[in-house]
């Protein structure tokens, strides 16, 4: 990434959003590096509800790969500024 | 009427058209890996549901090295990237290993008129044709991806007979297909009833799917021509 543009230092502000029924996190908005993988995010959330697996997709119905960057992410699927992350719980039933 | 039902199922009139939509992008978007084929399967026109045919992805290739997992187009033309070198320089260089841990895939997506989803059915091989056996390329898979499909309410692996060869294969049962696929077209209500909805139920549906056999999508795959 041998780019000086802004870009690649600059944090994006990812709003996790909850669906279907998984729990909902008290703070739900923060910013992440562009620089990070997408990975970061998943793991942020499994952490944060305890779980091992969730089902993570961003809006235009798709579930990113983990290895994507969170700035590509958000050049092509963020609006209004902020980048929403949709998780809903995977796990079975029981 | 096209587009996605809302209870997340696919009509079977529209498995054609997200058929074709998929494999055209994924030819654009996704060099490494075999393209996707339709093969056409004749219809009985005393059964309704049915669709004439399934797309194909045959021989993609995954080596079995316990430092690195790499996918890549192994017996087809692929052009070196690398010049003045003797050999073929390519991220999937087949590795001589002692333990001849080559696998093939062959990955089919077929539609099921019963769930009214489509379905992926693969097969994994090692080079000399021998089907393998899930304990024998359950470490091909993504590490986290075994957790989640023992884990996961949207599916598990079984193995089958494949609806068209007669023959064994495995396949992510299809049971909550239409669930995950509900929660995924909720994150834009706009996109169900459009015109290119049954286009992108395929893509939608891969990217969850298609990542728990190692296979992603890359974003580039859901950007429209007239995206901006």
């Amino acid at each position: 990434m041998a780019s000086d543009s802004p870009n690649s230092d600059r944090k994006i502000v990812v709003h996790l959003r909850a669906t279907g029924d998984a729990p909902i996190l008290k703070q739900a908005k923060f910013k992440i590096s562009g620089a990070e993988k997408f990975a970061k995010v998943i793991d942020f959330l499994c952490r944060q509800l305890h779980r091992e697996t969730l089902f993570v997709y961003v809006n235009s119905a798709f579930s990113p790969n983990p290895d994507e960057l969170v700035n590509d992410l958000y050049e092509n699927f963020g609006f209004d500024g902020k980048l929403v992350v949709n998780y809903a719980c995977s796990m079975a039933w029981g | 009427m096209s587009g996605v039902a809302g209870d997340g199922t696919l009509a079977p009139s529209d498995f054609r058209v997200a058929a074709v939509a998929f494999a055209e992008r994924w030819k654009s978007a996704v060099s490494a890996l075999p393209p996707w084929s339709w093969i056409p399967r004749p219809t009985h026109p005393w059964l309704s549901n049915e669709v004439d045919g399934y797309l194909a992805l045959e021989n993609a290739c995954l080596l079995g090295s316990s430092e690195e997992k790499s996918v890549g187009c192994c017996g087809g033309s692929e052009e070196p990237n690398c010049s003045g070198d003797d050999e073929p320089v390519d991220d999937a260089t087949l590795v001589q290993s002692s333990r001849d841990d080559v696998h093939y895939y062959d990955f089919h997506i077929i539609y099921d008129s019963s769930y009214r989803v489509p379905v992926l059915y693969f097969r994994a091989y090692c080079g000399d044709g021998r089907t393998l056996l899930l304990n024998e390329f359950e470490g091909d898979l993504p590490a986290d991806s075994s957790e989640a499909l023992v884990k996961s309410k949207w599916t598990f692996i079984t193995q089958e007979e494949h609806p068209y060869l007669n023959r064994p294969w495995y396949k992510l049962h299809p049971c909550g297909t239409s669930e995950c696929i509900k929660l995924l077209f909720q994150s834009d209500a706009s996109i169900r009833t459009t015109s290119g909805a049954a286009e992108l139920y395929l893509l939608s549906w891969f990217s969850v799917v298609g990542r728990l056999v190692g296979l992603g999508i890359p974003y580039e795959m859901m950007k429209c021509e007239n995206n901006t």
